[in-house]
């Protein structure tokens, strides 16, 4: 069965198509911002490549992040048309395991950090074990800072891959027992995808384009609080307006 | 505090406020955060209007209540946005507000009061109330932590043709 993979939670748009016999192409461009104008184009040049049909692609595997919001729903959104379109299954795989893969053999512990924008990262972290990787911790949201404190306490040889590890490198930058994966690994590889996908693939592990979800992690659980687009127009002057009392306040 | 932090200004006509609006643009700077506040037809979106111009955005921007958040370029990127279509707060970072704000463009939120407690403390509150005529506009500028604090003498200076009070016609025969 061959495979689509398609990854865009960083600023890399990632695409590869491969199957029991590995890889047989791949489509990476990082030139930023521009997942919905390189996807599409990206593919298509992928399969002509690889001289594989659409109708041939038996499972869309898709990179769900934690990433880019603005990457993942371009990705996400693709992959599951595309699946719908072809009718086959899908399978998701997390942007921190993809991080990982590639860098499995390491005896260090291998911890990825995805930049998540405005001084935070997203990381877990990972061990190398017979035969693949095992992801040890929670997919979750930090800082620089706090993961820094953490590295050190862990007392580890540490390697350090993805893009947030390099944008925050002087965080690190004192640990004498963190390593830096460099920039060729520091985004989710396509080819990475197709080959966790297939493992699962022969599994069965598969979901329905309806049921993909992308991982967010960052998620506030709160209404908005609409008192002024409901009716309650706000007075012109005198009274608090409804950004009053809010977190602007603080510190200004 | 919120007086002196606050500056104010009359427009009279869309234009007029677009004009406002581009003179405040002329500020900006790659990070900036802009909240737009005001009714429905308050002017939010011809504000946004007026901004873009004065970062040299060539395409028409409209009204993004429909797409969420609309992308233009210019000497900057203008992400304008509007989220008076959400309901919930996470429906807002869905939108990659994070990323917008991090990637060396200006960002632009119609009915941004409503979503403060997901915005850095570090923006620009425009606020649009209607004035006496069908089309004049009076406009709450209000600069929340630094980045726009520090401008605070320029953005006078830049509101200053439409901050003056309008003076009363003097008393007695209009001439005819």
């Amino acid at each position: 069965m061959l495979i689509l993979g398609i990854t865009t939670s960083t600023m890399q748009v990632g695409c590869a198509i491969g199957g029991h016999e590995g890889v047989l192409a791949q489509v990476h461009s990082s030139r930023g911002r521009r997942h919905a104008e390189t996807l599409t184009p990206s593919i298509d040049f992928l399969r002509t490549q690889a001289r594989v049909d659409l109708s041939e692609i038996g499972c869309v595997a898709v990179d769900i992040g934690p990433g880019l919001f603005t990457g993942l729903r371009v990705g996400v959104a693709s992959a599951k048309a595309m699946a719908h379109a072809l009718r086959v299954p899908m399978i998701g795989v997390a942007s921190l395991d993809l991080l990982a893969f590639p860098v499995r053999w390491s005896p260090r512990l291998v911890v990825a950090a995805i930049d998540a924008r405005r001084g935070e990262l997203f990381t877990a972290s990972y061990r190398h074990v017979p035969g693949g990787i095992q992801r040890l911790s929670e997919r979750r949201v930090s800082t620089p800072d706090d993961l820094a404190g953490e590295l050190e306490a862990t007392g580890e040889d540490v390697l350090l891959v993805g893009d947030g590890a390099l944008r925050y490198q002087e965080a690190w930058a004192d640990l004498g027992r963190v390593e830096l994966a460099d920039q060729g690994a520091a985004h989710p590889s396509a080819a990475s995808l197709v080959q966790l996908a297939h493992a699962r693939a022969l599994r069965e592990d598969f979901v329905q384009p309806w049921e993909l979800e992308p991982l967010y992690l960052r998620r506030p659980d709160a209404e908005i609080n609409w008192a002024t687009r409901d009716g309650h127009v706000s007075e012109l002057t005198g009274s608090s307006p409804p950004s009053a009392g809010g977190p602007g306040e603080v510190g200004s | 505090m919120t007086a002196a932090s606050t500056l104010t200004a009359r427009t009279s006509s869309v234009d007029d406020t677009q004009r406002l609006a581009a003179a405040v643009g002329l500020l900006a700077r790659p990070g900036d955060l802009v909240v737009l506040a005001g009714d429905l037809g308050a002017g939010k979106t011809a504000f946004t209007q007026g901004f873009g111009r004065a970062l040299d955005v060539n395409e028409p921007i409209t009204s993004p209540t429909f797409t969420l958040a609309q992308q233009y370029e210019g000497r900057m990127v203008v992400h304008h946005l509007d989220v008076y279509r959400l309901e919930q707060l996470a429906e807002v970072a869905e939108l990659g507000l994070s990323e917008l704000l991090d990637d060396g463009g200006v960002v632009l939120i119609e009915w941004g009061d409503a979503i403060l407690p997901v915005l850095p403390n570090d923006y620009l509150e425009v606020r649009l109330t209607f004035g006496k005529g069908d089309d004049d506009r009076e406009l709450a500028l209000r600069s929340v932590g630094a980045a726009w604090a520090r401008r605070q003498v320029s953005l006078m200076h830049a509101i200053a043709p439409w901050s003056e009070v309008p003076s009363e016609p003097p008393p007695g025969d209009a001439p005819c």
